[in-house]
């Protein structure tokens, strides 16, 4: 009489640690490939304005749209203007030529900041999101 | 004054660009350009004052001239419908027609009027004219004679057919004469004939009897001598009694023409004169006294081609009274044009037909109906026109504009509007050129100056311009002698606004001096564009426009940083942009500090505010060029 219900447990079972395994792959997926940008704060851009230098050396994580370029060299990079995502502001902030990426205006990426001499907004990596 | 000069300079559109380049203030345009400054001058300023001077008098001569075309002063002729009339001089012309528009229509006019109607109708060949009725019209001839009106016009017609009449009845008196004679002579013929005859047998018979008669010969030729004698001496009566035919017969003929010439030339001197119902009268008259083959014209040739020029026609009496017809049924016409025109307010036009129909109908009648009302209001308005061309050709354009709007009030076709514009053109013109004249006095062109004077004397000698303009040089001139030391104390003190505004005692003064001139010239020139820029940023503050303001001010105060005007202004402006001005004041300092990056910030916060932002545009320009050198300088790229 038992043998049905014991037999119906017995397939339930392995097939809920399937799908729960399966969602703790996707979540490790997930952690471990934002996880240079999540452990990042974002950059306080209100007081960044007041005094730049004061954040030198400092890496953020910086949420924005470009807003336009610049200035652009080969061998130096691109320097552009974003538009702030948690503000109303722009912020120059400088990509590497490193960084070999298209960037368009009206596109949003999550980037990850330093500050550097004269408070420049140096670009160590981004992504779109 | 300089207000004044400046408004007229703001009026002359591309020329005057370089006067905005001095602001709207009290500035000179002489000050930006002086290197150009005398062809700038020359483009503003006519061409001497001549052309404008002259363009006014040619439309004051038309405008302001009362007389009608047809009134031809200079040729002294009037012409109608291509027959010329001999018109007085203008001043007796004038003479007569303000004593018509002045006299007042009696009764007895009209009474005259009616008379003249009736002789004529009399006349009229389709009535009947026997010996009696004529006698009744001539005698109310002397009726007409009686009217101040007439001016005994009709007595001379009356005497001209008495006259014909005469010579007539003579004629008869001397036809019975010539009949007599006629008879004579054919009885005085036929006795010479006969005489003839007697002689012309006797000598047949003679050379018959040659022989018998040998003895007979002395007695018989005794006899044929006395025969030959009386022939001899009836031949002689007949010669006689024909001289006298001859005579008599040359005798009627010529009394005969003379009639007839006086009375033709008389018809020929009422129509040259005017007096076209004379003219009709006798024209009529002869007719009823000389036979149709009499009606051709033998006198005044000379004056009636005149009269009738271009015409090959041969005239006859019917022709004289044609026209006189022509002429009495215009004077009628033109009299209802001028009341009608009146009526309607149109008053030049009827002043002008008025003058011709006056002219032609000076005699008529008909000129009686015009009211006493529109002749005075017709005086007024011919007495203006008149008064306001001796103003215009005097130049004294503000008598000419109060004389002008005074005409329109009185007649509506006036071209008031014209005057006006023409006479502001022309004081316009005059005080350009007493601006040119400031110009190039307190730069030192003397010469041009006085040209320049000249000039607007020439269009408008009572300029009150002119008289601000020789006391401002005789201050200047007072002024300039101490222009060198003035000049040398306010440079020492930065003092260029001190400077500008005594640019023109100092011009004055420091025409002759090389060293200083030049500097005066660039101080005015920078004052000037700071005035330039503060006017601009006020007007675009006015516009709501108070960010582009600032800038304009910001680049005011890079030109001169202690200037007080600019100065002022943006302490005015300063509260209303303090968030902009924050912004750029940043960034400007971060770029001063090599801060490039900060100062693109700040440059992009400021933008922001001002999106078309001048100042921030440059700026981030410099910034990001800045900012890009650092960087590959530092080799902060990895």
């Amino acid at each position: 009489m038992f043998a049905p219900t014991q037999s119906k447990n017995g397939k339930a079972v392995p097939i809920l640690i399937g799908v729960i395994a399966f969602i703790v792959l996707i979540a490790a997926v997930v952690f471990l490939k934002g996880g240079r940008f999540a452990k990042l704060e974002a950059l306080p851009v209100a007081q960044y304005l007041e005094g730049p230098t004061d954040f030198l050396g400092n890496e953020y994580a910086l949420k924005a749209q470009i807003d336009s370029q610049l200035k652009w060299d080969k061998a130096i990079g691109r320097l552009v203007a974003v538009n702030v995502e948690s503000g109303r502001h722009r912020l120059p902030v400088f990509v590497p030529a490193k960084i070999e990426q298209n960037l368009q205006t009206g596109q949003r990426y999550e980037m990850h900041v330093r500050v550097e001499t004269g408070g420049l907004i140096y670009v160590e990596a981004l992504r779109k999101y | 004054m300089w207000k004044r000069y400046v408004s007229i300079s703001l009026g002359l559109g591309g020329s005057i660009a370089s006067v905005l380049g001095q602001g709207v203030a009290t500035t000179s345009p002489s000050y930006v350009a002086p290197a150009a400054q005398p062809t700038q001058i020359a483009s503003q300023v006519p061409t001497g004052g001549m052309l404008e001077s002259n363009t006014f008098l040619e439309m004051s001569d038309r405008v302001f001239n009362p007389n009608s075309d047809s009134l031809d002063f200079e040729e002294g002729s009037f012409n109608w419908k291509g027959r010329s009339f001999n018109l007085a001089d203008q001043r007796a012309f004038r003479a007569r027609f303000e004593r018509f528009l002045l006299s007042t229509p009696s009764k007895e006019s009209a009474e005259y009027a009616a008379l003249m109607r009736e002789i004529m109708d009399r006349l009229s060949v389709a009535n009947s004219n026997n010996d009696e009725t004529i006698q009744e019209t001539w005698q109310l001839l002397f009726v007409a004679g009686e009217f101040d009106q007439d001016g005994g016009n009709s007595v001379v017609v009356a005497n001209q057919v008495f006259n014909a009449w005469r010579i007539r009845k003579e004629s008869r008196g001397t036809a019975m004469s010539q009949i007599e004679l006629e008879e004579l002579r054919r009885n005085q013929q036929e006795v010479v004939a006969n005489r003839e005859r007697m002689i012309r047998k006797l000598k047949e018979r003679r050379e018959r009897e040659t022989s018998v008669e040998t003895r007979k010969e002395s007695a018989e030729a005794e006899g044929e001598g006395e025969i030959a004698g009386e022939a001899a001496f009836r031949a002689l009566d007949l010669a006689e009694t024909e001289a006298k035919l001859t005579a008599l017969e040359a005798r009627a003929a010529a009394t005969g023409l003379q009639a007839k010439l006086q009375f033709q030339s008389q018809i020929v001197a009422f129509l040259t004169q005017r007096r076209f119902q004379h003219a009709l009268l006798l024209s009529g008259f002869y007719q009823l006294l000389f036979k149709g083959s009499h009606q051709q014209l033998e006198v005044n040739s000379d004056e009636l081609s005149a009269f009738f020029p271009n015409s090959d026609l041969s005239f006859t009496v019917d022709t004289l009274s044609y026209v006189s017809r022509e002429a009495i049924n215009d004077i009628d016409t033109g009299v209802e044009a001028i009341t009608v025109a009146y009526n309607e307010g149109r008053k030049l036009v009827a002043l002008e037909r008025m003058q011709e129909i006056f002219f032609l109908g000076e005699y008529m009648p008909e000129l009686d109906t015009i009211s006493v009302v529109a002749r005075r209001e017709f005086l007024d308005l011919y007495r203006g026109m008149l008064e306001a061309r001796e103003l215009a050709e005097a130049k004294d354009y503000a008598s000419v504009l109060e004389q002008a709007k005074k005409l329109g009030a009185i007649a509506r076709d006036f071209p008031e509007s014209r005057v006006i514009a023409s006479v502001e053109s022309a004081m316009s013109m005059s005080d350009m050129a007493v601006f040119a004249a400031s110009q190039y006095r307190n730069i030192g062109e003397i010469d041009k100056a006085r040209e320049e004077l000249r000039n607007a004397i020439e269009i408008w000698p009572s300029n009150p311009s002119i008289r601000d303009f020789q006391r401002e040089t005789t201050q200047l001139a007072t002024a300039g002698s101490q222009g060198e030391r003035v000049f040398d104390d306010l440079m020492a003190r930065n003092d260029f606004r001190g400077i500008y505004e005594r640019r023109m005692e100092l011009g004055f003064g420091l025409a002759a001096d090389t060293e200083r001139k030049p500097q005066l010239m660039a101080v005015i020139d920078q004052v000037a564009k700071v005035d330039m820029l503060i006017a601009q940023a006020r007007e675009l503050d006015k516009q709501g426009e108070r960010y582009a303001a600032w800038e304009l001010l910001e680049t005011a105060r890079k030109i001169d940083s202690d200037d007080a005007p600019m100065n002022r202004a943006l302490a005015e402006l300063a509260p209303r942009v303090a968030n902009f001005i924050g912004a750029v004041d940043k960034a400007q300092k971060h770029e001063a500090n090599g801060e490039y990056a900060a100062a693109l910030s700040a440059y992009m916060i400021a933008q922001d505010i001002y999106p078309a932002s001048r100042i921030c545009r440059i700026g981030i320009e410099v910034s990001a060029n800045g900012l890009m050198r650092a960087l590959a300088a530092e080799n902060v790229v990895d």
